[in-house]
């Protein structure tokens, strides 16, 4: 799978290379609006990273030239502007999804594999994996064709772990993924931990190996 | 205010005091020169009758027992002098006097001249009389006259100064009211009307100044905290992505990614402060124009649920009652802000074991936890003042509460209710 980020600040681009490579991401990047001109007209990319504000041009106009060429990249959007209408006017004009910074990376993972995975197989395709399978549509889990039922918190958490299987995700971006602005409601993250619990022992239940593991003092990590 | 005046009846009221205070000092003024001028004009008259009695009498040249005759007739038939045959010529006087006048049957004043004439070389001491107006009358006169002026003076000061006053000052009330309606969120410069008062121009000239520099700087203000946060999502970004990197090190110890946590959290609340102080000023700045119809009841419940759903082994007690199909107008993304940062300062703030009380009525949304001291309700809807490190919110939660309901013309308010912190929104 091939990533364009397009993001002129470089620590931010490189961090994003950093946790996105390995396994099945390929990432490139480009720091200004001509030389993302150049990447977007040459090469197709399976999800394109875009900042709106970029030296020598306006991010939008890097999205119109996408409708122009007809590409069928996905785009999410990352930009410092939370602005509602940004979001709109983006989203209005083809892009897949709009990500306000600062964001963690494991929530920018599970984007960009919520949009390739639509791109790619549509969302009546359910994700498998070693038994068990995810219908996003319908908001169902099963394993070995049983069927488990999950809390909406619970399957919000297993398709996160989906986007970022082999990556530590600490307790901080698991609260902020699963309550938004609600995360800082308490001084400790131990809601995190009784979802996370809840998840584990369903899973265990239906007879599904224990690929959700504990680091212990920093977060969580889907090993496949 | 109560002693304060309108500067139309300030300057009347001196004015008035003063032209009473001139017709007061003009009475005696008026009866002094009056009195002058008759005693002199009597004066001069009745040296005037004795010389033409002196040089009538002795141009007749009449025998000394005819101008004795004589005298003695005029003195009986004519009035205002009595001639009277003396041994020897005195000085001449001249007085005033009031006596009973037998032939006026009243008290009368007169001005008299005695003096002395001689009639065929004998002399006779003449006295002569006018009847003139008594003192009293003569002030009671001049005081009723002055009294009619001064009421003309005052009727006259009235209506000029009502009409004069309120054609001179109205550009100034015009630019009054201009000021008064002025407000400085909006960022409106006054234009103020072209006046032909110098000073009145002046003035405007001033306003203009005044509330331009003050535009510009709290313009200058409210962009700074928009760029400021803006410049500072970028750089949290970095170190937030960074941390996230860092994580994946495999060699990481747990007492490592403890730290990595903390600074984790640290960083979520600049985040959040950031992104808060980002939503005030754009609140300022009058964006998030578009309406529309909310359902605020089924925005409460549906909040009530998702806090609910979010508190996992932690125990929340609420108390709600939600009058169904309550409406208002408004942008739903501060709308529900509204409500958020209400619900989640009271389970915030809760004490252990206590309940949250929500109500929902017609006109007001009530939500209630327990306390124990009653927090000091000026000092906690400014931005920053509740922020402790008992309390990890970002600070600014009611001041955005207020802020909406500001911009709604919503009213929030605190009391503090046994044992209970009550904040009421009324809308």
């Amino acid at each position: 799978m091939k990533i364009l980020i397009i993001e002129d600040e470089r620590d931010l681009a490189v961090s994003i290379t950093d946790y996105l490579s390995g396994e099945q991401y390929l990432c490139e990047t480009a720091a200004t609006y001509h030389q993302a001109l150049d990447k977007i007209s040459s090469y197709q990319y399976d999800c394109i990273l875009l900042d709106l504000m970029l030296p020598g041009g306006d991010g939008i106009e890097i999205l119109a030239e996408l409708k122009r060429q007809n590409k069928q990249d996905g785009v999410i959007i990352i930009s410092a502007k939370n602005s509602f209408e940004d979001k709109i006017k983006g989203l209005q004009i083809g892009a897949d999804d709009y990500l306000t910074k600062p964001f963690h990376l494991p929530e920018l993972a599970a984007r960009i594999y919520s949009v390739i995975r639509r791109r790619h197989f549509g969302n009546a395709n359910p994700i498998l994996q070693q038994g068990l399978e995810i219908d996003v549509l319908a908001k169902t889990v099963s394993v070995n064709n049983q069927a488990v039922l999950l809390t909406r918190k619970e399957f919000d958490l297993l398709l996160y772990f989906m986007g970022n299987k082999n990556r530590v995700i600490s307790k901080s971006a698991l609260a902020e993924h699963l309550s938004g602005d609600l995360a800082d409601l308490f001084d400790n993250h131990d809601f995190v931990y009784a979802h996370i619990k809840n998840l584990k022992k369903k899973l265990t239940e239906a007879g599904y190996g224990n690929f959700l593991k504990t680091i212990y003092g920093t977060g969580y990590k889907w090993e496949v | 205010m109560g002693g304060m005046k309108k500067l139309l009846s300030r300057t009347l009221k001196p004015i008035l005091l003063y032209a009473l205070l001139v017709s007061v000092l003009s009475i005696p003024v008026y009866f002094f020169i009056i009195d002058f001028i008759w005693v002199r004009e009597l004066d001069k008259h009745h040296f005037a009758i004795k010389r033409k009695i002196e040089n009538r009498i002795n141009a007749l040249n009449l025998s000394d027992s005819t101008i004795r005759q004589t005298v003695a007739i005029l003195n009986r038939t004519e009035p205002g002098f009595v001639l009277t045959p003396i041994e020897l010529a005195g000085r001449d006087s001249v007085y005033s006097h009031i006596r009973f006048d037998t032939f006026m049957q009243d008290r009368e004043q007169f001005r008299s001249l005695v003096t002395f004439i001689r009639i065929n070389n004998r002399p006779y001491r003449l006295l002569i009389e006018t009847n003139m107006e008594e003192i009293d009358e003569t002030i009671l006169a001049i005081s009723a006259v002055s009294l009619v002026f001064f009421g003309l003076l005052l009727a006259g000061f009235i209506v000029l100064n009502r009409r004069m006053s309120l054609r001179i000052w109205q550009p100034f009330y015009v630019s009054l009211k201009k000021v008064k309606s002025f407000h400085l969120q909006q960022g409106q410069p006054i234009s103020f009307e072209k006046t032909e008062i110098v000073e009145f121009e002046e003035l405007n000239e001033s306003l203009r100044k005044l509330i331009d520099g003050n535009i510009a700087t709290y313009r200058q203000q409210k962009e700074f905290t928009e760029n400021a946060s803006h410049e500072l999502q970028t750089p949290l970004a970095i170190v937030r992505s960074k941390l996230d990197v860092l994580l994946q090190n495999e060699d990481l110890t747990a007492q490592q990614g403890e730290q990595i946590e903390l600074a984790n959290r640290a960083l979520a609340r600049v985040s959040r402060i950031n992104k808060n102080l980002l939503l005030l000023a754009k609140l300022e700045n009058h964006q998030f124009a578009d309406q529309e119809r909310i359902d605020l009841s089924q925005l409460v419940t549906d909040q009530i649920e998702l806090f609910l759903e979010n508190v996992v082994d932690q125990k929340l007690e609420i108390r709600q009652q939600i009058q169904t199909g309550i409406e208002r107008e408004g942008n739903r993304i501060l709308i529900e802000m509204l409500f958020t940062n209400l619900l989640l300062n009271a389970i915030r703030h809760n004490h252990a074991n206590g309940a949250i009380d929500i109500r929902l009525t017609a006109n007001r949304f009530l939500v209630s936890n327990v306390g124990s001291a009653a927090l000091h309700p000026d000092a906690l809807f400014k931005r920053f003042s509740t922020a402790s490190s008992k309390t990890p919110g970002s600070g600014l939660g009611l001041a955005i509460v207020q802020e909406i309901s500001n911009r709604y013309g919503w009213e929030i308010s605190y009391a503090f209710e046994a044992n209970r912190h009550v904040f009421s929104l009324a809308f």
